[in-house]
């Protein structure tokens, strides 16, 4: 067997099994050899190398809602989905977050109540609108995100379209989560909601501005 | 909810059933995206057209192909359609020769003397040689070496033959192999040029 040969050998055979006349090329060549040495490691490091990546979760969220606003996804009635819904599942996963932060607000409400007299006032303003200091942080990321997306130079793509898209709907369940806790402030699965839906936009708004920090 | 039953009900528009589909293809999909094009940016890009048009087209589903075959085959092409339109010349899959940059004819691959890569080479030279790779080879060693198809998937999924699968695969390897010998020599000189700086700095 001559090089080429083998060449051909490795083109329709692949590197394994090795042919009688293979292996006796390769004993006799050591340019043929280093080659099918080479190639054999760079096929093993190639197998360790992760077949499954884990993508971002926006992916999802921006599928499913491209699909819901096509009538693509149904319910189980065959009507689309409500946007109410749509929202409510997302946040079916999150039970844990949840109470995670109710576990918060009950130990602030707590600390508030032990504390001295004097900062009584403050406490009681932190009652009432315990979302103040959320609210501001995440005006403040949304205001960060526009200045960078005025200064962007990179393009605009369907996933940043999405998330933008996802963006308005958060804003606008927002507001009316926070319109019925106004209105009814004992409503706990309307502030259950506005906390789950506060952490949804603090996650679109950072992974928002890891894009934009990506494509600049 | 086994795949058959998910498909099913997808088909008639269910909610679950979709996000049970992307679960479970989702991070495959996801890995081809990103080996092909090399940044989390694009990948991301590619994947969700990739996942809107199997959606879309569900409907048309009939089960003579494997489901992870027809999402892979629509994949490649979302993804082979985008690298055609931003990069040139691409190399075809089609393509039986490579030219020999020095003389112009074909090139000789096996039998010419050359740099041992034996445990010169890491995982992330491969992934970075991965991403100089022609368009063609670069799919066909993914899908082969990386996510483990036979030949014959490949072959269903590009809409090439087995023949030429095994052809593109053997060239891309002969390619990787160049593109890391590329890498170990820059290597090597890199270090030579700062041992002899620094020999000369405290010589």
């Amino acid at each position: 067997m001559q090089c080429r040969e083998l060449e051909v050998f490795f083109e329709e055979e692949g590197l394994a099994p090795l042919s009688a006349a293979a292996r006796q090329h390769l004993s006799e060549c050591h340019a043929c050899k280093h080659f099918f040495e080479d190639v054999t490691g760079i096929v093993a490091l190639a197998h360790q190398l992760p077949a499954e990546l884990d993508p971002p979760e926006h992916i999802w969220i921006s599928i499913r809602n491209e699909l819901v606003r096509e009538g693509t996804i149904r319910g189980l009635s065959g009507d689309r989905v409500p946007w109410w819904q749509s929202f409510a599942e997302l946040f079916r996963n999150r039970s844990l977050a949840t109470a995670a932060v109710a576990m918060v607000m009950i130990m602030v409400a707590f600390l508030l109540g032990s504390q001295p007299r004097d900062q009584m006032r403050q406490g009681q303003q932190a009652q009432e609108d315990p979302y103040a200091s959320t609210v501001t942080a995440l005006r403040q990321q949304e205001h960060d995100l526009a200045n960078m997306q005025l200064a962007s130079t990179g393009e605009n793509s369907a996933v940043d379209a999405s998330l933008r898209q996802n963006l308005e709907q958060v804003n606008e369940f927002i507001a009316d989560c926070e319109r019925r806790v106004r209105e009814e402030p004992s409503d706990e699965l309307a502030r259950e909601y506005l906390t789950n839906a506060y952490q949804q936009k603090a996650q679109l708004l950072s992974a928002m501005m890891d894009r934009g920090g990506s494509l600049n | 909810m086994s795949e058959a039953d998910a498909i099913r009900l997808a088909q008639a528009g269910d909610a679950a059933a979709f996000e049970f589909l992307y679960r479970l293809h989702g991070r495959r999909v996801y890995a081809l995206c990103l080996r092909m094009v090399g940044n989390p940016s694009d990948a991301e890009d590619l994947m969700q057209e990739a996942f809107l048009q199997l959606f879309r087209k569900i409907g048309t589903f009939r089960g003579e192909s494997a489901f992870s075959t027809w999402l892979h085959r629509m994949t490649v092409n979302v993804v082979l359609m985008r690298l055609r339109k931003k990069t040139l010349p691409v190399a075809s899959l089609e393509e039986t020769t490579e030219p020999d940059e020095e003389t112009g004819g074909p090139r000789k691959d096996i039998g010419a003397p050359d740099l041992k890569l034996t445990g010169a080479v890491d995982r992330v030279n491969l992934e970075r040689s991965i991403e100089k790779l022609p368009p063609g080879y670069r799919t066909v060693f993914v899908l082969h070496d990386v996510q483990g198809y036979e030949h014959n998937e490949i072959a269903d999924i590009m809409g090439c033959s087995v023949g030429n699968s095994k052809s593109q695969l053997h060239k891309a390897r002969t390619r990787l192999r160049d593109l890391l010998q590329e890498e170990v020599r820059e290597q090597a000189r890199n270090e030579r040029q700062i041992a002899k700086t620094q020999t000369g700095q405290t010589g």
